[in-house]
């Protein structure tokens, strides 16, 4: 016992009473549980203010319920007149519990029931009967019933029922509102989108400025690789723009001066000098970044299973009452009547339901999150299994966004000729063109020429010598300007609509031509056949040219396609598929979709694809995980029918103790026990119903790093 | 029977040496209040007040569900099996906990789920300034899971009603008191005298739990948390021979006012 383990927290020795875990990557022996946990809060970061202000709600809330809780069980168990412990035991004790019990369940009602009572108050505005109308209209009820009774002098209060209710409901919210932390979109991509900085060129020199500064005219200075902050025109210099996100093409464009040069695009290798057409805040980006922002402020809060069945339950409840009342009165006694008609309103409410429900999509979500998959609440997930349709977008989504060559044509040489000049002509540009040529060329195994005096013409091709003999590679229009004619045998006919081509040529004449495509990832069929499968209407969405979508459609057995699309057409589009059909949800993962994803019902982000994709999602899945999202469907669809199955039991229930309460037989007792019962045969149910489901032939794995990239604020699991 | 809560209380009071390692954190969290002594003291209370609440809303319920089980008593055989029974139970509960706190018999790791959130959930309030802060943290770690609480939650279960149950769980939550208060008021003083008090309310711990642990050495609080332990065995045979003893034993032992 020389050298002894200490607790990491508390210092004592552990002993044999062991508890490992890993915290913030080292690890630590606890000597119990709570001082694992005492020792994460003291070590750990992550604000949430939100759900922070609910808990404390909770805990204030659950000491007033406590205590209401521990006065009735002293009533139920009658403690007070025969308990020696106190001395006295008198009477006076138990005739005081009533009204102590008055004066807590006031405070709590301030306390818990505020927000539910505003709540109510603001739908009966609307017209419309949700959850909060039946978590008031029950308390509320319990509530003046316990008051009337106080006041007679009885000790026949509903004060503990009261109590569950708004407890157990609050507890069901503090769960969404830690789901709802999570969802939390910080729009940091698009606020720094406004606030970038760009040199602008004056008289003396450079000076640099925020993007919202600039003015039409302007004349700025965009850096090899920098993000260009502005819409202009090119003056000088020639570069290749990365414009994928806004347009969803995956070919770098060619900018030379006079060339049109778009905000949010990726400026390649060259340096540009760009007249600024718009002003600074008023660029495309912009614009659509305010779109997006406007469309996730616009969502509106889903109406979740809860709301729908209250909306069902209480017309039928309130008409019961009625019918208590009206019954009871005619046979005579009207107090009675009344009082049998406020119990029917005290046990109409399921407060099972408000803890099960949020309990349900919070461990759905949990589920979710192990496999790297990020859910932005539980009306998302809500939502995700009733899905009827989805619609994809191309580059990037459903393809890898990079290109391979697909085939080599070729006319009076052979192929491995073609590959090798071209090889050796590919090596002095770095568009990803030539490095998909020159990688396909290196897998063909062959000892690589090497070409002298090579010359990049932008946007064009690249001219060199090979053994002293002229070649080119490029474009056709490339090699029109050199003079070069093409053979008719490479003339592309509709095949090669959904291709990029390339020409390779020497001595003055095309000899070859490689095709290069955009493939398709590898699960992409999988999935989507999955998904038709399930019954869900398949669309493919891109701003890409018809040729390549109609080619990846047809290879992917997607029928309903559509091409040329802007950000904003396909937010239309998805508006009016959403109309026709329900909940539909878009996938994607370019700023592109930014928009789309954000004004789509459901919004589904890859993990691979752009910050701002991910701030508007909906979902999230993780790198290369499209392959999971016929699980992620699957296990929404489970957590849909738990929460339906969990409805149906507890209203189930409740019409059980409606019954009682209108046959005027419900006592305070039965009450609390029916509704203590309910609720615990409820979470039962709904801890248990949950398991994984594995109907995807290869489930995503638990992917850490994932993990790690989506939830920054998330420490790392315990080992 | 008054003695009876005496043993659970000072079965607190020397248990509390456990607490002052774990929960002591929680109470050197909440600091101090910019509004002076007083209501640094008052918020110390509060959160005390919320701990011990919960021990008693949890003594009052196993009370109760101890008395549905075995009824209000009487001689007849059934009543008396269950109430035996019980006491067994509880009293092997109560066993297994306290030998574990003399360091006799080995704990199961559990592998809990829920911690970093509940971890989360609990750092927001240590560091929230809104008045009722300090009462919900109290409130949520009196329903912390804590061998020692189980060890006298057992013993209120079998104690025979709701308001036995409460009295158990009050003596012990009292017993618990005066270490925790100590705690929240040694960290204040220590940070007082090292020039850190104008830091505020947060981030204080560093400070704060070191001096704490300091002041309540290790060596002590590992007697304290022996001499909980024995007390808890106590408690647990005599609950444990109240099962097992034939009923007029288990009279008399009541009479010796244990």
């Amino acid at each position: 016992m020389t050298t002894e383990t200490l607790c990491s927290h508390c210092q004592l020795p552990i002993g044999r009473l062991s508890h490992r875990r890993e915290v913030n990557g080292s690890d630590h022996w606890f000597c119990c549980y709570g001082c694992c946990l005492a020792y994460q809060v003291h070590h750990g970061s992550g604000e949430e203010p939100e759900a922070a202000a609910l808990l404390i709600r909770l805990g204030v809330g659950g000491f007033l319920a406590m205590n209401i809780m521990l006065f009735s069980l002293l009533l139920y168990g009658d403690a007070f007149p025969g308990a020696d412990a106190i001395s006295g035991g008198d009477a006076w004790l138990s005739a005081a519990v009533p009204w102590v019990l008055w004066g807590l369940a006031t405070s709590l009602l301030v306390v818990l029931g505020g927000p539910f009572l505003r709540g109510a108050w603001a739908s009966a505005l609307d017209g419309r009967l949700t959850a909060d109308s039946l978590v008031s209209l029950g308390t509320l009820a319990a509530y003046l019933y316990s008051a009337w009774q106080v006041l007679q002098g009885s000790s026949h209060v509903y004060f503990d029922t009261v109590t569950m209710v708004l407890v157990l409901f609050t507890l069901g919210r503090y769960l969404e509102a830690q789901g709802r932390v999570r969802a939390v979109r910080s729009l940091a991509p698009m606020l720094a989108a406004e606030r970038a900085e760009v040199r602008v060129i004056n008289e003396g020199g450079e000076s640099i400025r925020t993007v919202d500064q600039v003015r039409p005219g302007d004349m700025l200075r965009i850096c090899a690789g920098e993000r260009i902050a502005v819409d202009g025109q090119v003056v000088e210099g020639w570069s290749e723009c990365d414009e994928s996100i806004l347009t969803g093409q995956p070919e770098p464009q060619p900018k030379a001066p006079g060339d049109p040069v778009h905000a949010g695009s990726l400026n390649g290798n060259g340096q540009l000098s760009v007249r600024a057409s718009v002003r600074g805040d008023q660029t495309r980006w912009i614009r659509i970044s305010r779109l997006v922002r406007e469309a996730l402020g616009r969502k509106p809060r889903v109406g979740d299973a809860l709301d729908r069945a209250a909306s069902y339950f209480l017309p039928f409840v309130l008409v019961l009452a009625v019918a208590t009342v009206w019954f009871w009165a005619s046979r005579g006694n009207f107090d009675q009547a009344l009082l049998a008609g406020l119990s029917v309103l005290v046990v109409a409410c399921p407060c099972a339901l408000g803890l099960a429900a949020p309990l349900a999509s919070a461990m759905g979500i949990g589920q979710a999150a192990q496999r790297g998959v990020l859910i932005r609440g539980a009306g998302v997930l809500e939502k995700l299994g009733r899905l009827k349709g989805i619609a994809f977008d191309k580059t990037g989504t459903l393809t890898r966004g990079e290109f391979r060559p697909v085939s080599v044509t070729v006319d009076g040489a052979d192929e491995a000729g073609v590959l090798r000049y071209a090889q050796a002509l590919a090596s002095g540009s770095a568009h990803p063109v030539a490095r998909a040529v020159a990688s396909r060329a290196a897998r063909s195994g062959f000892q690589a020429w090497s070409a002298q005096g090579l010359r990049v013409h932008p946007g064009g091709g690249v001219t060199g010598r090979i053994e002293g003999i002229p070649c080119a590679i490029g474009s056709r229009a490339f090699m029109a300007q050199l003079g070069w004619p093409v053979p008719p045998k490479l003339i592309p006919n509709a095949a090669q609509d959904g291709c990029s081509l390339v020409y390779v040529g020497w001595l003055g004449r095309v000899r070859g031509r490689i095709d290069l495509t955009d493939s398709p990832r590898m699960e992409s069929r999988q999935v989507i056949s999955a998904l038709i499968a399930r019954g869900l209407q398949v669309q493919l969405l891109s701003g890409d040219r018809p040729g390549p979508v109609g080619a990846l459609a047809a290879d992917l057995g997607i029928s309903g396609w559509h091409a040329g699309l802007t950000p904003e057409t396909k937010a239309a589009i998805i508006g009016g598929w959403a109309r026709r059909l329900g909940p539909v949800a878009m996938v994607g993962d370019g700023l592109n979709d930014g928009l789309v994803l954000a004004a789509a019902p459901l919004g589904i982000a890859v993990g691979s694809g752009t910050d701002l994709a991910k701030e508007s999602a909906d979902v999230i899945l993780p790198d290369d995980g499209l392959a999971a999202l016929p699980w992620v469907l699957e296990l929404a669809g489970q957590v849909h029918r738990s929460i339906q199955i969990n409805v149906f039991w507890a209203f189930g229930y409740n019409a059980g103790a409606l019954a009682l309460a209108a046959a005027g037989l419900l006592q305070p007792v039965l009450a609390a026990a029916l509704m203590a019962g309910s609720s615990l045969l409820v979470l039962v149910r709904t801890l248990n119903a949950q398991v994984d489901p594995a109907v995807v032939p290869t489930p995503p794995k638990p992917l850490a790093a994932a993990r790690a990239a989506l939830l920054p604020n998330t420490k790392k699991a315990a080992a | 029977m008054t003695s009876h809560y005496l043993v659970i209380f000072l079965a607190g009071l020397a248990g509390s040496m456990h607490c002052v390692g774990m929960c002591g954190g929680f109470a050197c969290v909440l600091g101090s209040d910019r509004r002076g002594r007083l209501a640094t003291l008052g918020r110390h209370l509060i959160y005390n007040l919320g701990r011990v609440t919960s021990y008693c809303f949890l003594g009052a319920i196993v009370g109760y569900l101890g008395l549905l089980l075995v009824g209000h008593g009487g001689e007849d055989t059934w009543a008396s099996l269950m109430q035996r029974s019980l006491a067994v139970l509880s009293g092997m509960l109560m066993l297994y906990v306290g030998l574990q706190f003399l360091g006799l018999m080995r704990r199961p790791a559990l592998q809990l789920p829920g911690v970093e959130s509940l971890a989360d959930a609990l750092r927001q309030l240590t560091k929230s300034p809104a008045a009722g802060a300090p009462l919900a943290l109290g409130v949520l770690n009196g329903l912390l899971p804590c061998p020692l609480v189980y060890a006298f939650v057992a013993h209120a279960a079998g104690s025979g009603g709701p308001l036995p149950g409460l009295l158990v769980m009050a003596a012990f939550g009292l017993g618990t008191f005066p270490a925790m208060l100590m705690m929240g008021g040694v960290g204040l003083w220590v940070r007082a005298r090292s020039g850190l008090a104008s830091v505020g309310p947060l981030n204080t711990h560093a400070a704060s739990a070191p001096a704490g642990r300091h002041l309540f050495r290790a060596g002590w609080r590992q007697q304290g948390v022996r001499i909980a332990g024995a007390l808890i065995v106590l408690l647990g045979v005599i609950t444990f021979a109240r099962g097992v003893l034939p009923m007029s034993a288990h009279l008399h032992g009541m009479g010796m006012g244990l």
